[in-house]
């Protein structure tokens, strides 16, 4: 490197909370590449530490360490790994010796008394402060947890150890953190609730505990019979940064699921915003096979699937439309998350109804020790979270509440039709978690609602709201047991009065209810068994198409409701045959019935289905089963890991879905109809293979990535050529089913923990929909295959973050994809003198690529330890480069001519500035 | 739907930053912008055969593009060769002598364009046309959106018996003509100066308008058990126009067509269905019969086919139970200050008055000459009863 001697040194001071001196004092320690010799006079000068060696033995050293909070003795260790030298301690002093350490009695200090606030345990014959007097007050000893009771067991079987992770601040269960057992190679993760079990035979082992922006912790276990222990870990105030990186890379690598995608709130803060608002779903729309509709429109597209193939759950409740003001804005306001994963390869059994993806947000519970709030204000909205305990340590409460305030910027427009018009939305959650030992009880209810109304144009209304209580429970240390009642509801009201003839107003409304039990069992040490069943009954009111005004003409179209009870139900295995190695084998299988009441028609055989080949009209009573689908679903993936740094991973992932979106459009409208399998739209079907290398290079700490899938869908539903899904009830004389076919390949490279990070992915894929039936009706494009609304070739993504300091972050995104495909009409021909237009072949053209830049500087501010409120200050810039990138093209007759254009959502760049502020510190949440 | 989006969305981005809307010219690939369109039937139970041969036009102007010059010949699967003559315009027209239309005869299409193109069509063969079994209307109120309203008028239907043929695929055409008046004869008008005709020229207060009805209306009988329909929807003509004042006729021409062209015409009938935006729905690229040998990627677009015909004509007059609703294109306008508010432009401007004088009341030219009504003639059919 060209830089190999500069000295680069960068130290700050956070706030001295140590009372130690001498080698146990804790320094802020950010030194690159300088000699042992700099690195140690440094020392000196910080601390006031002398450390003394021979010059011979340290020459050949490089320093490198980037700590904010670490020990003199601990930098020293670090600076000296690998070389065989020791350190030791003497008067306050530290002595360099070859191979051996000073023989000299230890000096007595106090380690802060971390440790004995963080370790409590349970079941076990030594009392607390027992134990706590053994292990804490002994420095550099590793703290043992002894775990059952001395007979309590058979000696030759495996206890089974029920732990869970919680935070020491807040009391919250800490999830997804990682439990690891060295000598094993093996280990387990905590789930949602912090609980992790594992198998271990009775025996001594040293266990990591670790997870993103925690301090690690490492004991020993001292395994003697079944038994619980529960760990409180300690945010790592300063040294979140390097315990982000190693979680995912861990997770990476260790993670069973292939194509899981997990998004660290961390990583999502430090993006750039969009007007001023954190939107995880345009992080994720950065991730390889992950593309969005475009600016300002709804809708992910998943490894080449449509946008109603996804699922959307936050704390369970799924959400049915996720954005708010037609896709500018996430329906959920991000600082109440606290998980994201996504699911776009393999599938865990327990979910199901979506062929390409899930996306499953979990929100805090909310602090358990006492209350604070946070909140923002940005150009459009102000969002404020209160969260504080009812009842100190087991019942907690969390409600986030947000709301635009945008209307007074309308009345500032000089154009009257804008003047006049409205739009709004807010959204509130409030969640309620009770939690004594093990047993955890919640409730959580969420609402969103949009309003837009422009006078003599269209109004939108819609609207999600939902319920989920759930209740879960470990019946013993290895089984676990989880149930739930869900219920979610999503409506929309639309009127178009664009045009006075053909006005109309249409009201919509669908409800999930939904109930499950899911278990968790462990048996043996590595094998664990998921199993469970739900059922969730939907009830569609599809509305009334009525005409808008006295002079429209618009045809009054009663679309109807309807009703399907979806039951399924599960079991999972996932053996670990040896500790490099995962398989995980599910089965779900699903009944769906729609049911009655309502009316279907048969049609002519060897017709078209269209309303004048009607043979027969079946009437169904209420409840009575119209028809019956069962669906089983295969979910198996592997997971090898190759070596420390690298894995392999297989997936083979079935799917079934049941109820689709009707929409034309390019994007998502925020009145696009959801629409349940019937008598005549069978279910749609999918499998997916992929497989994945993923490999951390060892010495820059790269995180590679290379996925590749195939995805067949037999049964898609697609428009037949001149569908108007507004004029009949009956979808089956609109929609054809046909087969899909998408493939692709993902790249992925991330590097993390230095000052410059961020990600690069690139997608090379295609998505074909196939819809070629015996007749000529019962083709589309003449059953020739076309691509797909949503079938991007390219797409490119790069998201740079560079910490300037602590303080300072600049962050930039780059986004390339390929233009979206259409379908134009590209000429005007006369028969008889009647003007016809001639389409070209479905999706045969592409509207201009898609490129955008976007940057913004994060300030925060001090990064104080105790201070009252926290706040930061975003200045970003959306399209930096003013590119006018289409949203859409769309023709329009203009006085018998047609005249094309082309929709540029944004086509300047846009300055926001928003500002941040929580009580607590830089690191609370 | 989209449009409405588009809207939706400009608004929010005007409140805040820019969006923008450009023209945009979509870059059509050449083979796509200007297709050869060719249109023709051969129709047993018609003497002259016609053939339309034109060019697709850009979106942005659209027009009618005729190719003439071509060499166009329809040829039987039997070896014979019609030639057809250019009657300029893009028409082509020949005459087929009746011995060689037979049901069960396959024709095709050879074109031969300036450029050198030679385009062919498949063969179509000629299915036997039924006679048409019985045209008929029947009152009939239409309840209009808003409930309790309704638009009155007749409908017209057709009922076919195609049991005496084996065809199973139709398309009806109609041409409605009817009669209309011009409320006042040319008597007296002025041009500066004011003149009296006389007697009154009722030459232009009687005329008949023809046109031939947008819809197409397709139908099969291939799922039925008998051949056998009965009352097709026609045309519904409502009671707000002068249609069924005078006398009113309907041409009904039906088709016995093969499986292929029922295809295209009933594809067709779904694309001039069409109503509202472009984007409203999904766009429906309809493929013919023909092709281009020459240049083999570029497409033809239209159907030549070959079909039975049988046509038959209704008139429907004084229909009774139906008060008529109209106003006619005549609205007088009184002169307050005299002839002198008629300005040269204006000229000749026409009065109302009677044989003794006139009053000062301009007349607009709707209301003494029905010729001024687009596609009007004062020529009487010679269909047209007395």
């Amino acid at each position: 490197m060209m830089k190999r001697l500069i000295v680069f040194m960068s130290v700050f001071f956070i706030m001295s909370i140590v009372k130690a001196q001498g080698p146990e004092k804790l320094i802020s320690c950010h030194v690159d590449k300088v000699s042992f010799s700099q690195f140690s006079d440094w020392l000196n000068k910080e601390s006031g530490v002398q450390v003394f060696y021979l010059p011979s033995w340290v020459s050949p050293i490089k320093v490198t360490v980037h700590q904010d909070q670490i020990s003199v003795i601990d930098a020293v260790k670090l600076a000296i790994r690998g070389t065989g030298l020791e350190v030791s301690a003497w008067n306050g002093h530290l002595v360099l010796l070859k191979g051996e350490k000073l023989i000299t009695e230890l000096p007595l200090y106090d380690k802060i008394g971390m440790a004995s606030d963080t370790l409590t345990e349970q079941a076990k014959e030594l009392t607390a402060s027992e134990e706590r007097y053994l292990t804490g007050r002994m420095a550099d000893v590793v703290q043992t947890i002894r775990v059952g009771k001395v007979g309590g067991n058979n000696f030759n079987s495996k206890a089974k150890v029920l732990g869970r992770v919680l935070d020491v601040e807040t009391g919250e269960p800490v999830f997804y953190a990682t439990i690891y057992f060295p000598e094993l190679k093996s280990g387990a993760v905590s789930d949602i609730n912090g609980f992790f079990s594992v198998m271990l035979k009775p025996g001594k082992y040293t266990v990591l505990f670790e997870f993103l922006g925690y301090e690690k912790k490492k004991y020993m276990l001292d395994v003697i019979s079944d038994g619980e222990l529960s760990i409180q870990l300690k945010k790592a105030v300063i040294q979140m940064k390097e315990f982000v990186v190693y979680g995912d890379r861990q997770m990476n690598i260790k993670a069973k699921d292939a194509g899981l995608d997990k998004i660290s709130m961390k990583s999502i803060k430090e993006l750039p915003m969009m007007m001023g608002e954190r939107d995880i779903l345009k992080v994720s729309e950065m991730l390889p096979g992950i593309v969005s509709a475009g600016e300002g429109s709804a809708g992910l597209n998943v490894r080449g699937g449509s946008s109603d193939q996804n699922a959307f759950y936050i704390n369970k409740i799924p959400i049915y439309n996720t954005s708010h003001l037609f896709g500018f804005f996430p329906a959920f306001n991000s600082d109440i998350i606290k998980d994201f994963s996504i699911y776009k390869g393999h599938i865990p059994a327990q979910y199901g109804g979506r062929l390409s993806s899930v996306f499953n947000i979990v929100t805090r519970q909310g602090n358990r020790k006492h209350f604070t709030a946070h909140g923002g204000i940005s150009p459009i909205t102000g969002n404020i979270v209160v969260e504080g305990p009812l009842k100190k340590d087991t019942c907690t409460l969390l409600i986030s509440a947000r709301s635009s305030y945008s209307d007074w910027i309308l009345k500032k427009i000089k154009n009257p039709d804008i003047r006049a018009g409205s739009a709004g939305f807010y959204d509130f959650s409030a969640a309620v978690n009770y939690d004594i030992q093990k047993t955890q009880l919640s409730l959580f209810v969420y609402h969103s609602s949009d309003s837009f109304k422009m006078p003599e144009i269209n109004n939108f209304n819609y609207a999600n709201s939902g319920m989920a209580m759930s209740f879960s429970h470990n019946y013993s240390n290895a089984l676990r047991g989880e149930f739930a009642v869900i219920g979610s509801q999503y409506s929309f009201n639309t009127i178009n009065m664009q045009e006075k003839s053909s006005a109309y107003e249409h009201g919509y409304l669908m409800g999930h209810y939904e109930a499950k039990a899911d278990f968790k069992h462990m048996i043996g040490g590595n094998n664990a068994l998921m199993y469970g069943a739900g059922t969730v009954l939907y009830q569609l009111d599809r509305g009334n198409v009525e005409p808008f005004g006295s002079q429209s003409l618009h045809n009054r179209v009663l679309l109807g409701k309807e009703q399907g009870l979806e039951s399924a139900i599960y079991l999972a295995d996932s053996y670990d045959p040896s500790p490099r190695l995962n398989i995980t084998l599910g089965l779900r299988y699903t009944i769906f019935n729609p049911m009655g009441p309502g009316t279907v028609f048969t049609y002519q055989p060897d017709s078209p289905r269209e309303l004048r080949y009607v043979s027969d009209t079946l009437i169904y009573g209420n409840n009575n089963i119209i028809n019956w689908y069962h669906e089983p679903d295969i979910r198996a993936s592997v997971n090898f890991e190759t070596d420390e740094n690298g894995s392999l991973k297989l997936a083979f992932n079935q799917m079934h879905q049941n109820l689709f979106m009707l929409n034309n459009a390019i994007s998502i409208a925020p009145n696009a109809q959801w629409k349940l399998a019937d008598y005549h739209l069978k279910p749609s079907a999918s499998n997916q293979f992929s497989f994945g290398i993923f490999r951390t290079l060892a010495r820059s700490g790269l995180e590679t990535s290379v996925e590749v899938y195939y995805k067949t869908t037999t049964d898609y539903p697609d428009f037949k050529d001149g569908a108007d899904f507004l004029e009949s009830s009956h979808v089956e004389t609109q929609v054809l089913q046909g087969t899909q076919k998408a493939y692709g390949v993902e790249f992925f490279l991330r590097r993390s923990n230095t000052k410059l990070e961020g990600w690069l992915s690139y997608t090379l894929s295609r998505s074909m929909v196939h819809i070629s039936g015996e007749n000529a009706w019962d083709k589309i494009n003449y059953g020739e295959s076309f691509p797909a609304n949503y079938d991007i070739p390219h797409a490119l993504n790069l998201v740079l973050n560079y910490h300037l300091s602590r303080r300072v972050t600049f962050s930039s995104i780059v986004a390339y994809q390929s233009g979206k495909p259409i379908t134009y009409p590209v000429s005007v021909y006369y028969i008889d003198g009647v003007p016809q237009l001639d389409f070209s072949k479905r999706n045969a053209y592409r509207i201009p690529d898609y490129f955008r830049t976007d940057v913004s500087l994060t300030v925060e501010g001090s990064l104080k330890k105790h201070k009252l409120m926290h706040s930061s200050l975003i200045i970003s810039v959306y399209n930096l480069t003013g590119r006018q990138n289409p949203y859409s093209v769309y023709f329009t007759n203009e006085n018998g001519k047609i005249r094309g254009y082309q929709y540029s959502v944004i086509g300047v760049p846009i300055m926001t500035a928003t500002w941040i502020f929580k009580l607590g510190n830089y690191a609370s949440e | 739907m989209h449009q409405n989006k588009l809207n939706a969305v400009f608004l929010v981005l005007t409140l805040i930053v820019t969006s923008c809307i450009k023209s945009f010219t979509p870059n059509i690939e050449s083979g796509d912008l200007n297709k050869i369109v060719v249109t023709g039937q051969v129709n047993l139970g018609e003497e002259i055969q016609r053939v339309n041969i034109s060019r697709s036009s850009p979106i942005s102007s659209p027009e009618y593009l005729p190719i003439i010059g071509c060499s166009v010949e329809i040829s039987d699967d039997k070896g014979n060769v019609f030639v057809l003559g250019d009657d300029g315009n893009g028409n082509y027209t020949g005459q087929i002598d009746q011995g060689y239309l037979q049901a069960g005869t396959s024709f095709r299409i050879k074109i031969i364009t300036p450029d050198g193109d030679e385009i062919v069509s498949d063969y179509d063969q000629i299915n036997a046309c039924p006679v048409i079994d019985t045209v008929y209307y029947e009152r009939k109120d239409v309840e209009l959106n808003t409930p309790g309203k309704y638009s009155l008028g007749i409908q017209f239907y057709v009922n076919l018996d195609a049991r005496a043929t084996t065809s199973r695929y139709f398309m009806w055409e109609a041409y409605e003509t009817w009669e209309y008046h011009a409320d006042y004869p040319i008597e007296w008008w002025y041009d500066g100066v004011v003149h009296h005709v006389w007697p009154p020229d009722y030459s232009r207060k009687v005329c008949w308008k023809t046109r031939k009805i947008q819809h197409i209306y397709t139908l099969t009988t291939r799922n039925l058990t008998d051949n056998l329909f009965n009352r097709y929807e026609l045309q519904f003509v409502d009671n707000l126009s002068a249609r069924l004042m005078y006398g009113y006729s309907l041409l009904v021409k039906q088709y016995a067509l093969s499986e292929t062209a029922y295809t295209y015409w009933d594809q067709m009938r779904i694309n001039s269905n069409q109503q509202g935006g472009l984007y409203e729905k999904q766009p429906l690229a309809i493929r013919g019969n023909l092709r281009n040998l020459t240049h083999p990627d570029n497409e033809v677009l239209g159907f030549f086919g070959a079909a039975g015909l049988r046509s038959t004509r209704i008139f429907v007059a004084n229909v009774p139970d139906l008060p008529l609703d109209f106003s006619t294109y005549c609205s007088p306008s009184a002169l307050r200050q005299g002839l002198r508010e008629i300005g040269p432009s204006d000229y000749p401007a026409y009065l109302m008055g009677n044989e003794f004088g006139y009053s000062l009341v301009q007349l607009n030219v709707e209301c003494v000459d029905c010729l001024a009504q687009k596609g009007g003639t004062n020529v009487k059919p010679d269909f047209w009863p007395n």
